[in-house]
């Protein structure tokens, strides 16, 4: 039986981040498992920070991740990882596409982008466990700058973390793309798994 | 296998939903036969996913005008013997207020409820304000979930309660529901389908003086009822602890977090907890029974103190010596969490916190720093851009007129383009509530000296801009009066409206103008603006301010999504612009200052345009001095 295993999912509007959490959420119940989560529709139009949070297991009750009991958070950019940090414990694990998008409150002086070090150095000095991956070059490879979330779900496997068997989150990927598009994603969700398991070694 | 849905006849199956889908199942189960809606987050998807399965499952269901109307609507429907909802973001109760009140006389025939959708931390809204005191005020019984699986057998039974009793109920959802995902299992839907019949009945449907005179005692005697038997209800339930010397009561949503708190803190056997499901009115039985059993109480509870200030109450009707707590250690503001309960609990405890929660707040403190802005901004191609730009240039010219230091007001209104807030469009001066850019506009003009030029959305102008536009005619209010017309409420999810030309569920009808309403209302100047024509806005802006008299502008072109959507439906490409390196200047910066699209970015010394997101909408190479921006 699962007790509690917390999935926070963060990323920027259009980087597909709510739709990663409906096929863990459904992969989770075909499993058996039972799933809360919440996340905030609405003003994360293109462009905004977003989040998404998964949580599965008996002794779950709310539709929020505690402060410092996130198991894995899953950065589909890196500052958006480092804006949930609090969320960490130093047991959690953090799995990290390293490519950056860069606001235009930047281009326009407001703000400023820390270097990948800073945001790593941040993270690191919570939990040591972080997987960097290239999100981006790793969908290319799988025929679709598109798949760099399901890249990173086929990551979020690869840790063997996950209460979760890979052919239920297959049978979800594969019943939610088109079928032209499909065998696409599978082949992202496999890279990211194999990049995942070279990294764990 | 064919995938489960929420109109799916199989009982006991369970799906994974989000929460506002579980409230439409409930419907579906209750067998309503009209549903009606204004979109507002997080409420929206009630509504649109009923319309989706409207014709399957043999519903009525409409996009209102507005939250009154949809009220109302549902309200005629509930009057003639049928199930009936209406659904709301919080701030649309308010729209509401009207009938509500009296509503809640009539013995309702047909179960009538309001789902209304309070938003704590106002993420998407413009205050946060607790429902559950309107219900108070309007005497109308609240079921409130602590779970998906609760909203959505709340709203199915709120039905059935409402024809028990002969009173409309209200669903409280919040966000975390409203926008939660979870499972639920599916119960029986109601497939029965009743005759809509209208019966004469002033003494309860005609509100004279009189007519009140005799409903209200009627009213008070159901809710006195419904008083008794909440205290059965299975929403609510008590847990006593052996021993116990704290009692928590939490309501809704607030109830996971205690749940989660209390097992983080390893107090789950030593703490009595009554969980509430009804907070208007609550159980009073269950509440004395805690009280009595206890030497403290917390209450937990999101927003407002309404349970804390009703339990403090019963404690002094029973004369119970218990020392209840409530705001002084949960916060009133936002949204609670496990660790806002588990902090108050371990201080009323005196327990030690589980993990040192003020090492991660250090941690956050010292990355905030680092952290880039985010804000949601405009989308690229957004026409509202265009619109905003052409004001700015013009608004400001005849600004200089009234003085050196004189600067436009710019009221402004509930819908995407209040984004145009931010630098460096800087053109949202004011935002009330629905309509009231053109409201507020009506009084400024009386006692400043400045240009007024005022702007709200397609929809928001059907919804609540017509009257204050008329008042600006009759009472020759010296503004000007621009629709923002991009032919969705964009902002909740591009739901149609009055100007679309479809219905909720998808039925061709008319498609109102806003410049012929502006007409026929006694403008006498009235155009229709291309945003992305610079110059040629401009100039129509300039002309429309300086006309005495209220003036109207209609700027016209659809939301970018929708521009996209509908290219690629069509096979038509998108062709993106991008920075000649050898014409842009370094020290210009004008497309990125002047605008603000999320496309452009700085890349060296030189502009440079991503065409993933680029739509061509042409805006940058029209304020580009040095012809630098180029369509490929």
């Amino acid at each position: 039986m699962v007790r509690e295993f917390n999935i926070l999912i963060t990323g920027v509007g259009g980087q597909g981040v709510i739709l990663m959490s409906e096929l863990l959420g459904k992969a989770a119940i075909d499993d058996g498992l039972t799933v809360r989560g919440s996340e905030i529709l609405g003003m994360a139009v293109r462009g905004g920070s977003v989040t998404s949070i998964v949580r599965v297991g008996e002794d779950v009750y709310g539709p929020l991740i505690p402060a410092g009991k996130c198991d894995i958070i899953i950065g589909m950019e890196p500052s958006e990882a480092l804006r949930n940090a609090g969320f960490l414990s130093k047991s959690s694990l953090v799995i990290l596409n390293t490519v950056p998008i860069i606001p235009f409150t930047v281009s326009l002086g407001q703000s400023s982008y820390p270097s990948l070090e800073q945001v790593l150095e941040k993270l690191n000095s919570i939990t040591s466990k972080i997987i960097k991956l290239d999100a981006a070059q790793i969908a290319r490879e799988a025929g679709s700058l598109l798949a760099a979330n399901v890249v990173m779900l086929g990551a979020l496997f690869g840790t063997e973390l996950l209460p979760l068997k890979i052919a239920t989150i297959k049978e979800a990927i594969e019943a939610r793309f088109p079928a032209k598009v499909a065998p696409v994603n599978i082949k992202a969700f496999d890279l990211g798994y194999q990049v995942c398991q070279q990294a764990a070694k | 296998m064919k995938e489960l849905t929420i109109s799916s006849d199989a009982p006991g199956e369970r799906i994974f939903v989000l929460g506002n889908e579980a409230i439409a199942r409930g419907a579906i189960e209750a067998g309503v036969q009209v549903a009606a809606a204004y979109p507002g987050t997080p409420s929206s998807e009630i509504l649109e996913n009923l319309a989706k399965v409207a014709k399957e499952v043999d519903m009525y269901v409409e996009w209102s005008t507005n939250e009154k109307v949809a009220f109302e609507c549902a309200l005629g429907a509930s009057i003639c013997g049928v199930r009936a909802m209406a659904s709301m973001k919080h701030v649309g109760l308010n729209v509401a207020h009207d009938p509500l009140m009296t509503a809640s006389h009539i013995r309702a025939k047909g179960g009538f409820v309001v789902v209304v959708a309070d938003d704590p931390w106002a993420w998407s809204s413009q205050n946060e304000q607790d429902s559950r005191y309107v219900a108070l005020q309007g005497n109308i019984p609240v079921l409130e979930p602590s779970s998906l699986q609760e909203a959505k057998d709340m709203t199915a039974d709120a039905f059935k309660l409402s024809e028990e009793f002969g009173q409309m109920f209200m669903v409280r959802s919040v966000t975390r529901i409203g926008h939660g995902r979870s499972d639920i299992v599916l119960g029986k839907i109601s497939r029965e389908r009743r005759k809509g019949s209208f019966k004469k009945d002033p003494s309860l449907l005609v509100y004279v003086p009189r007519t009140a005179r005799i409903n209200k005692p009627l009213m008070l005697e159901r809710l006195e009822k419904i008083r008794k038997a909440v205290n059965t209800m299975p929403y609510n339930k008590l847990q006593m602890a052996d021993k116990a010397t704290l009692g928590i009561i939490a309501s809704g949503l607030s109830y996971g977090y205690t749940m989660e708190a209390l097992k983080w803190l390893g107090l789950e056997d030593k703490v009595s907890i009554l969980k509430i499901g009804t907070p208007n009115p609550l159980p009073e039985e269950l509440i004395t029974k805690l009280l009595k059993s206890v030497k403290e109480i917390l209450v937990v509870e999101e927003l407002d103190p309404f349970v804390e200030l009703h339990v403090k109450a019963i404690a002094g009707d029973y004369n119970i010596a218990v020392k209840v707590h409530g705001k002084d250690v949960v916060s009133r503001i936002g949204e609670l969490s496990t660790r806002g309960v588990t902090e108050a609990i371990a201080k009323l405890t005196k327990s030690k916190l589980p993990i040192d929660f003020a090492a991660l707040d250090k941690l956050e403190q010292e990355a905030a720093p680092l952290l880039p802005l985010r804000p949601p901004a405009l989308c690229p191609g957004c026409p509202h851009r265009g619109s905003f730009r052409a004001i700015n240039v013009a608004a400001q010219r005849l600004a200089k007129e009234y003085g050196e230091d004189v600067e436009p007001i710019y009221p402004s209104d509930i819908g995407c383009y209040t984004l145009g807030l931010n630098p460096p469009l800087r053109a949202v001066d004011t935002t009330i509530c629905m309509g009231g850019s053109f409201g507020l506009a009506n009084g400024m003009a009386r006692v400043v000296d400045a240009p007024i030029i005022a702007h709200l959305g397609d929809s928001t102008f059907f919804h609540a801009g017509i009257p204050p536009l008329i008042n600006a005619v009759y009472n020759k209010a010296n503004i000007t009066m621009v629709v923002l017309d991009n032919s969705a409420t964009a902002m909740t999810g591009f739901q149609p409206h009055p100007g679309t030309g479809y219905t909720a569920t998808g039925d061709e009808t008319v498609a109102l103008k806003a410049e012929d309403i502006a007409r026929a209302c006694g403008v006498k100047f009235v155009e229709v603006v291309d945003p992305f024509n610079l110059k040629a806005a401009t100039e129509t802006v300039e002309k429309a301010m300086r006309f005495q008299g209220p003036s109207v502008l209609v700027f016209r072109a659809p939301c970018a999504m929708i521009e996209l959507r509908d290219k690629k439906k069509a096979g038509e490409k998108v062709v993106p612009y991008h920075v000649d390196p050898d014409k842009c200047n370094p020290k210009c910066d004008a497309c990125i200052k002047l605008l603000g699209c999320p496309a452009i970015i700085k890349q060296g010394d030189k502009a440079v345009i991503d065409a993933l997101l680029c739509t061509g909408c042409s805006l940058c190479a029209q304020v580009c001095p040095y012809n630098a921006i180029v369509q490929e």
